[in-house]
């Protein structure tokens, strides 16, 4: 049992703690996010400590100053009256023990009855260590034995003529316990001429003690308010600095989102907020104003592109169709100029596709490239790209193989993009291919459709991966170009992709080939986090032939017919090659 | 007969390259260099098919197309040196039939040529009925209630293909094929804009076609015949 209370009890600690901890933390965010409760707090802080200084200042002498203005009061009104009962002795004669006795108990009497006292009770006692026959007189006889202790009377006696003061606690009447703060003056009188007595007066100081409760209840009171008066001051304070600070802040932010236009409001007026807010809004105005110029140059720049393609247009169409007469004549003509009726005729078309890419470039810069989606399965589209590479994979020697997924890779895309991006991949794939492999592989998740593009031959450096998507970036400057091209094809593809809200991703070793990986979304828009397969190939060597379909150019070999399930070669594939070189273009 | 062609381009050298090409297959070129004196020579030369630049000194040739659209069906091509969207769709929807990007091979162009002024060989005589629409084939008329529809040859080519099957949906491409002529994937836009100005002359109300169907993510269908 005691064990169980223990674990509980260990238990409700720590969620204490933890919850303690939160809150700390919780309320330590607080304080840093917000300059105004820092301020409100610190203001605060001074504002207790100094309150409390002054008010225990303030209370402190206004105790002395009551007590001993009461005091003074006291030993002035003690003196006067045992100067009274001395003289009420003197002229009274007593010849017996029962005359003193009478005289004692008038004058206690007379002393409760005189005006000008303010003493509470009085003690009429016989001289500390004389024997007498009469009885003590006390107005309180209870009071007597508790509060004239005997070092105060031995004090009193020694004092002889002088008065004694004794503070003292009167218990209140009742059974309430409290007491009272009192003072007890003590003096001495001669009753007779052989037997002296001591007097002793008991004041009580509530009154005052009240007064000074009073007095402290208005201090505390005043010490609250003020309290309140400076946090409310300071906050308001702090919120009139920074309100304007925050302001400024969402603006800037808007800014930085690209809100040009946004300005900060209070900018009329001459106090230092109102000069924050221009200076604020000039800044915004110049960096406004820089971007537009900027822009400007920019779009002047883009519609020369553009201007000067079209413009070339008219006359390469009259170039090309004189060309295209001349080429057909050249049976008439001498070797040479045959020979240069061909030339012609093949520059005409590098350059023709050269203007088209630039064109088509200087559209995705404008902004005006539209997508024209529709939903289409990526297996035709790659079937039919692959078909049309068929040729010049005959001719360079190069094996094409394609892998499908069963499942259908239907997704909305622009079909003439797509089939854009496609062929540039296959076709530059055989043209870097050396005379081996090239596969292209369709797979497919609910997400998402991708088709890689791989390799076997010359591969990429990671340098040339990186750049591998710039304008007019060529892998190998040297290599002798041995078909056209314009050097923007994979800036274009890119573009394309970017425009379907897909990926174009390339990998590449020097001499182990290069891979390119094509996402798409299947709903046109939707981002792509996961492609549907890896880009980088744990295998450097071509994958053995069985299953795909079709193979283009095909080694001789068994023929294939199982079709083979992507979903695991996915998986198996790439996540090994911790040192690929894989670069992935968003 | 000789065929002849009204070249509109104020690009002297193309113009009579174009020429030069057109000879070759045995084609008559008339040339005509601005915008204002074209409507003038098609009224003189009557040719039988424009090729129209759409960037032109003096009137542009979408105004010059709307022009020879308006009094005449005649097959007009246009050459255009912006394959962008707007421009092609504006020219297409300003009458044209087909379009040729520059720049384009002469033998693209003769192919484009050749596509428009192909006759239908004479099947015989032929009537099709589509909702409320009577097409007669021979004739070349289409009419509702006895009341004739002027169509152009190529909104009329496009309505006998759609009326010939009223069974079977076409797909924009089969569509290029069969009225164009384009062998390889052209431009859909062309079907659209043409379906467009089809239904605009046919339709009661072009909003709700009873005509020409779409069938939506493959292509159109002629109507059902009541």
């Amino acid at each position: 049992m005691p064990h169980g209370l223990v674990t509980r009890l260990r238990r409700v600690i720590s969620r204490a703690r933890v919850v303690a901890v939160r809150s700390t933390r919780r309320g330590a965010a607080q304080w840093r996010a917000s300059l105004q409760l820092r301020v409100v707090t610190t203001a605060l802080a001074i504002g207790l400590a100094a309150i409390t200084v002054l008010g225990l200042y303030l209370s402190t002498s206004v105790r002395d100053g009551i007590y001993d203005q009461r005091l003074a009061a006291i030993d002035r009104e003690a003196a006067a009256l045992t100067d009274q009962v001395a003289q009420n002795f003197s002229e009274t004669a007593t010849a017996s023990d029962g005359d003193l006795q009478q005289l004692l108990l008038d004058t206690i009497t007379t002393l409760g009855a005189t005006s000008g006292s303010t003493a509470d009770e009085y003690f009429l006692l016989h001289e500390l260590g004389s024997s007498s026959q009469v009885a003590d007189f006390a107005s309180r006889a209870d009071l007597k034995d508790l509060l004239i202790t005997s070092e105060l009377r031995a004090a009193n006696v020694a004092s002889d003529e002088d008065q004694v003061l004794q503070a003292v606690g009167i218990p209140a009447a009742g059974d309430s316990g409290a007491v009272f703060p009192g003072v007890i003056v003590g003096s001495t009188v001669q009753a007779t001429p052989d037997a002296r007595y001591e007097i002793y007066y008991l004041y009580s100081l509530e009154p005052e003690q009240e007064t000074l409760s009073f007095v402290h209840r208005v201090l505390l009171a005043g010490g609250f308010g003020m309290l309140a008066l400076l946090g409310v001051v300071t906050w308001t304070m702090a919120r009139q600095t920074v309100t304007p600070v925050t302001r400024a802040a969402t603006v800037a932010e808007r800014l930085a989102e690209g809100h040009l236009s946004e300005r900060m409001p209070g900018a009329r007026g001459t106090d230092e907020m109102a000069s924050l807010a221009r200076s604020f809004n000039e800044m915004a105005e110049s960096l406004q104003d820089q971007i537009r110029r900027m822009e400007e140059l920019s779009a002047m720049q883009r519609r020369f592109v553009s201007d000067v393609s079209h413009e070339l247009r008219t006359p390469l169409t009259t170039i090309r169709m004189a060309s295209e007469i001349i080429h057909e004549s050249r049976h008439q003509m001498d070797e040479d100029a045959a020979r240069s009726a061909e030339l012609l005729l093949g520059q005409i078309d590098r350059f023709e596709s050269l203007l088209s890419d630039l064109l088509e470039i200087s559209r995705f810069d404008a902004g005006a490239a539209v997508l024209d989606a529709e939903r289409r399965d990526l297996r035709d589209l790659v079937m039919s790209v692959v078909e049309q590479a068929a040729p010049l994979a005959e001719k360079k020697d190069v094996r094409v193989s394609v892998r499908l997924p069963d499942a259908d890779a239907a997704a909305d895309f622009d079909p003439r993009r797509i089939e854009r991006i496609l062929r540039n991949l296959v076709v530059n794939a055989i043209e870097h291919a050396e005379e081996r492999p090239v596969e292209v592989t369709v797979a497919e998740n609910d997400r998402a459709v991708a088709v890689v593009v791989r390799d076997y031959g010359v591969g990429m450096t990671k340098q040339e991966v990186e750049h591998v998507f710039d304008r007019f970036w060529r892998a190998d400057p040297a290599r002798a170009r041995t078909t056209g091209g314009s050097g923007l094809g994979l800036a274009i593809a890119l573009e394309d992709a970017h425009l379907h809200a897909g990926r174009l991703d390339a990998w590449g070793r020097p001499g182990q080939g290069a891979s390119f990986r094509l996402t798409l979304p299947r709903s046109a828009g939707v981002q792509v986090e996961e492609p549907p397969v890896t880009l980088a190939p744990a295998s450097h060597e071509p994958g053995v032939l069985t299953g795909q379909i079709p193979v283009v150019n095909q080694a001789a070999g068994p023929t294939p017919t199982a079709i083979p399930d992507l979903s695991e070669p996915c998986d198996a594939e790439g996540r090994a090659t911790p040192a690929a070189t894989d670069v992935e273009v968003h | 007969m000789k065929v002849r062609v009204l070249v509109v381009d104020d690009d002297t050298a193309l113009a009579e390259m174009i020429g030069i090409v057109l000879k070759g297959e045995g084609i008559e070129a008339v040339f005509c260099a601005d915008g204002d004196s074209a409507l003038g020579m098609f009224r003189t030369h009557q040719p039988d098919l424009v090729l129209l630049d759409l960037m032109l000194p003096g009137k542009d040739g979408v105004q010059v197309c709307r022009e020879i659209r308006a009094e005449s069906g005649v097959p007009i091509i246009m050459l255009t040196a912006k394959s962008d969207t707007l421009d092609v769709v504006v020219g297409l929807e300003s009458g044209a039939d087909d379009y040729v990007s520059k720049p384009f091979k002469p033998k693209e162009l003769v192919a484009r040529i050749k596509a428009r002024l192909r006759r239908s060989e004479d099947p015989g005589p032929e009537r099709l009925v589509v909702g409320d629409v009577e097409i007669d084939v021979t004739g070349h008329t289409v009419t509702r209630g006895g009341e004739r529809i002027a169509l152009t040859p190529l909104e009329f080519d496009l309505l006998v293909a759609l009326a010939r099957k009223p069974w079977q949906v076409f797909t924009r491409e089969v569509l290029l094929e069969r009225v164009w002529g384009y062998r390889h994937s052209a431009d859909t836009r062309l079907v659209n804009v043409h379906v467009q100005r089809l239904r605009s002359k046919i339709e009661r109300d072009p909003e709700n076609p009873e005509i020409v169907l779409t069938v939506r993510g493959v292509g159109y269908k002629a109507g059902t015949t009541r």
